[in-house]
């Protein structure tokens, strides 16, 4: 440990820590999420471990709650995780000069919260100690926030009246993670034609109507954003 | 639901799908790059299927189209409360409460 990788576990945790609270209510709900559907108190603590992305849970659960057939449930999950790879590619520069245990390691931990404050100082930083610790430290506290909190859901849930329709927390979670992104027309086209499209394709066979969906919304908000930047140059 | 270990294997390949991602380009180390139509198209993969995953539960009953039921009314406070408000646990507490209440004290 030197006097670099503190200094910069320091910044990156003082940035971090005001966005980590609001990872509190969303843990408690995928916690009582995964209880409602019928995992156990273990099996919620591994998916949690596993798996680590709230979306990928909350996603997957009604899926896995109505016996869905595993190669849809992993897609849905691929594609809801989809936003890492450009995540990935943008701050792989940042680790390049890494050995491999740590690359896998910064991996497993990377996501929205800490990519969203953090990518700009992480590649701008000159120091490789520096710029580790203002990446692990607080990777590690949005880790260990979130397995407690998921806990506390988790426990909590047995406290909670089996009749209240707990499983549409899950569902309000991904409308709150949902209407943000919305800000721009091509995004809000994408949820709208992906929406629709998986309500009107729900009669497929073999549940294909959500991959339906998926990607009439992706390819209507390329479309947009396509049609728009032609507009904006002619 | 999925049981025993069919579960278990369901996690892991959950769980398989954040590590492929997430590691996509930080794990092979070289200075690999995203093709820019690659990046302008990952875009929207959350937005539409978050949206995906949304509809059906607020619009379908038992399969069948229902325009106006709780579950939809109480999304549409939830999208207002989520547009309106930086308080992280509103939308919970308020989408839950409109639900409950249209539930059991209308039952509707």
């Amino acid at each position: 440990m030197n006097s670099k990788f503190l200094e910069g576990g320091r910044e990156g945790f003082r940035t971090f820590l005001p966005l980590s609270v609001g990872l509190v209510p969303w843990a408690i709900v995928t916690g009582v999420a995964m209880r409602s559907i019928g995992l156990s108190p273990l099996e919620a603590f591994g998916m949690n471990v596993i798996v680590f992305a709230g979306t990928a849970q909350l996603g997957t659960l009604p899926l896995i709650a109505v016996g869905t057939p595993i190669w849809l449930i992993v897609l849905t999950a691929l594609v809801l995780n989809l936003r890492f790879v450009i995540f990935s590619a943008a701050l792989a520069p940042a680790f390049a000069g890494e050995r491999w245990p740590r690359r896998v390691l910064a991996s497993y931990l990377l996501v929205d919260g800490t990519f969203a404050v953090l990518s700009d100082r992480l590649l701008k930083a000159t120091d490789p100690h520096w710029r580790w610790g203002c990446y692990i430290v607080p990777s590690l506290w949005c880790w260990a926030l979130w397995q407690l909190f998921v806990m506390v859901g988790v426990f909590g849930a047995g406290a909670l009246p089996q009749d209240w329709s707990l499983e549409f927390m899950a569902t309000i979670a991904l409308l709150v993670m949902l209407v943000p992104m919305c800000a721009t027309r091509p995004m809000m086209l994408a949820a709208v034609a992906g929406g629709v499209g998986a309500v009107l394709m729900r009669g497929l066979p073999l549940k294909l109507g959500l991959i339906a969906g998926i990607f009439i919304g992706i390819i209507a908000g390329f479309a947009a954003e396509h049609w728009a930047a032609r507009r904006r140059s002619s | 639901m999925s049981e025993g270990w069919w579960l278990w294997l369901t996690l892991f390949l959950i769980g398989g799908t954040t590590m492929l991602t997430r590691g996509s380009f930080i794990i092979p180390g070289e200075r690999a790059r995203l093709p820019p139509v690659a990046h302008r198209v990952l875009r929207y993969a959350p937005a539409a299927a978050l949206a995906a995953l949304i509809a059906p539960d607020l619009l379908l009953d038992d399969g069948a189209l229902d325009p106006f039921n709780p579950k939809l009314l109480a999304g549409l406070l939830v999208i207002v409360i989520a547009w309106r408000s930086r308080n992280p646990w509103l939308p919970f507490i308020l989408g839950m409460g409109a639900l409950l209440a249209m539930r059991k004290l209308l039952g509707w």
